[in-house]
């Protein structure tokens, strides 16, 4: 056990400072925080231009809870926002280290496989609630501000679903970073599935069954939005937690299994 | 200290190494000997567990590969035939990175990690990224990576291959500095550098060991070679070395088309000792002709190695004369081919 927390800092260490070196997490920094940047003012200006209107023509009518609906689209919109930008982040977690050769050294070292996998979501999922972080200040002072005011608890709620639902999706990506050797495959192969998975429930349409309902419950938007509305059960977290697993169970085997094929 | 027994490692259809089967004693230095193909980095990647094998088993330092790897790769220090670099990272973080992922107490990483940058040369490059280094430097990282956490075993696969020849002088001083403290085990396809480096060979072709000895008692089998460049008329040479009986004359022939009277001149002799080599210049001196050039073919083990390879294709594919053997008709091409591939 202790050698396995052992493992996992050393990996660890080494993701943090490969991110934080690497000019490709600082692009990816940057556009994120322009796109959320602007769809934020946008979605705040938009809110302030309703609420007039709806002020104007709903008088001492019912309350029109402006900033708690603009927040939750802020959310949703940052949601999809990471689906462009997660598959960049994980597209060279082993595909890189395959590249290189230095998938070698990890497999001749005493560190197991799923140290190593640990190891590497950790890092990954640790850089990612970095890029949150401003993203989230800004938002706590512009919309805490506000009347009626949006709860911070609610806030945070919000954030953590995010983080759950961008470390399901970084777990998976993990996984299809270890099937190959090109960093490109891999972000294009992540991106696919991110997509499938976010627009799965469309295949149920309408109808309910067994398999519409499941489909719809494998769907990351529709488990995400309930959650960020705050109408989520456990049924959501359990979801983002087995997403998390299988990506790690799937991606020691395919790092197992890389050694028993290799010419 | 490394013990294989009965190794094969099979490829779907194709037979990567068949029953190999062969010891390293602590402190010796063993040079892995074969063709390109031959399965040497098959080899050494199942020594490090990394790959699986098929059947047979490897113990190394005591501990089976397989079923108890985490022993194993706490022993050795692997440098796989592309040096395991992160291009992005200084010398010095990479190698204090690789020193934790060995396990190497924290306490004593930094003294480690100096050790490894001074053996191989590497303090000025200390705080160099890897990526800007030149590929004799990262040959070098690639050893100091192997020998950070000072392992018992050392497995190295081709580990001069790209660098020019200064540094491979430096790489094998220092692969023979190692040795007595460590277990080193290298592969290579550079015959003088099994014969400079190692303490004993094993000669692997097609996946199968063809031979295995020291370096000295492979020679001896073939004996010792040497060329000349003398001038004469060629009846007046073979008069000339006939005599001698220590040596056996392999070739002659004419240097360039311009000069007629000017002859390249390949003896062997499997006799010990180099006293032929004076008996033979005396005679050639004596007898009138004139010698230019005299020099000692590095190629003995080249040619036990041509001649173990050689014998083999030829006996599976065709009932061909067997082309890189010695010792046959003079003046013939072959026998010259191998030996300026030699030279």
């Amino acid at each position: 056990m202790l050698d396995l927390l052992g493992g996992i800092i050393t990996i660890l260490r080494k993701e943090l400072r490969s991110y934080f070196t690497s000019p490709i997490a600082y692009i990816v920094a940057a556009v994120f925080w322009v796109l959320s940047g602007f769809f934020f003012s946008n979605i705040v200006s938009q809110a302030i231009r309703i609420s007039q209107q709806v002020d104007l023509f709903s008088q001492g009518g019912q309350a029109f809870d402006a900033p708690l609906i603009a927040s939750q689209q802020f959310m949703s919109v940052v949601g999809t926002l990471l689906l462009f930008i997660l598959p960049v982040l994980t597209m060279g977690l082993y595909a890189e280290e395959r590249r290189r050769g230095t998938m070698e050294l990890l497999a001749t070292s005493p560190i197991t496989n799923l140290a190593v996998a640990l190891g590497k979501l950790k890092a990954v999922v640790i850089f990612f609630i970095t890029l949150l972080l401003p993203i989230l200040a800004y938002h706590l002072v512009t919309l805490t501000a506000t009347s009626p005011i949006v709860g911070i608890p609610q806030v945070l709620f919000g954030y953590l679903g995010l983080i759950l639902l961008a470390s399901s999706v970084l777990s998976l990506g993990m996984f299809i970073s270890s099937l190959t050797d090109n960093t490109l495959i891999a972000a294009i192969g992540t991106f696919g599935l991110m997509l499938l998975l976010w627009v799965i429930d469309a295949a149920a349409g309408q109808e309910s069954g067994l398999v519409p309902d499941t489909l719809r419950h494998l769907s990351l938007l529709q488990q995400y939005s309930t959650w960020v509305q705050g109408a989520t059960g456990l049924s959501s977290l359990v979801l983002f937690l087995s997403m998390i697993g299988l990506g790690i169970f799937l991606t020691v085997q395919s790092v197992e299994a890389l050694r028993w094929q290799q010419n | 200290m490394i013990e294989v027994e009965q190794l094969s490692k099979v490829y779907g259809t194709f037979r990567a190494i068949q029953d190999v089967s062969f010891r390293v004693e602590p402190g010796e230095i063993m040079g892995f000997l074969g063709p390109n193909g031959a399965g040497k980095t098959t080899s050494m990647r199942i020594l490090s567990g990394y790959l699986p094998a098929t059947t047979g088993t490897v113990r190394v330092a005591g501990f089976d590969v397989i079923s108890d790897s985490m022993s194993v790769r706490k022993n050795i220090g692997y440098l796989p035939e592309n040096p395991p670099l992160y291009p992005d990272m200084t010398v010095e973080n990479y190698l204090s990175f690789v020193a934790q992922l060995k396990k190497v107490a924290a306490g004593r990483r930094a003294e480690q990690v100096n050790r490894a940058i001074e053996r191989c040369s590497l303090q000025e490059k200390r705080d160099v990224l890897i990526r800007k280094l030149s590929k004799g430097f990262k040959q070098r990282v690639g050893i100091a990576q192997a020998i950070v956490h000072d392992p018992p075993v050392i497995i190295l696969d081709e580990p001069t291959v790209g660098l020019d020849p200064k540094q491979i002088i430096e790489v094998r001083n220092l692969i023979k500095s190692l040795a007595g403290d460590h277990t080193i085990i290298l592969s290579t396809h550079i015959l003088p550098e099994v014969s400079m480096t190692c303490d004993r060979v094993v000669i692997i072709n097609r996946g199968k060991v063809a031979a295995s000895g020291k370096p000295s008692e492979l020679t001896q089998q073939v004996g010792s070679q040497v060329q000349l460049q003398v001038e004469g008329s060629p009846d007046g040479i073979r008069g000339v070395l006939a005599p001698v009986e220590a040596a056996q004359l392999l070739s002659l022939e004419p240097l360039s088309p311009e000069l007629s009277d000017r002859w390249v001149v390949t003896l062997q002799s499997q006799t010990e000792g180099d006293g032929w080599v004076r008996d033979v210049a005396a005679r050639l001196v004596h007898g009138g002709i004139g010698i230019y050039e005299l020099r000692r073919s590095q190629a003995s083990l080249e040619d036990i190695f041509l001649q173990l390879t050689t014998q083999e294709g030829s006996l599976e594919e065709s009932g061909e004369p067997e082309e890189g053997s010695l010792g046959s008709t003079p003046l013939e091409s072959s026998t010259v081919e191998s030996n300026s591939e030699a030279a």
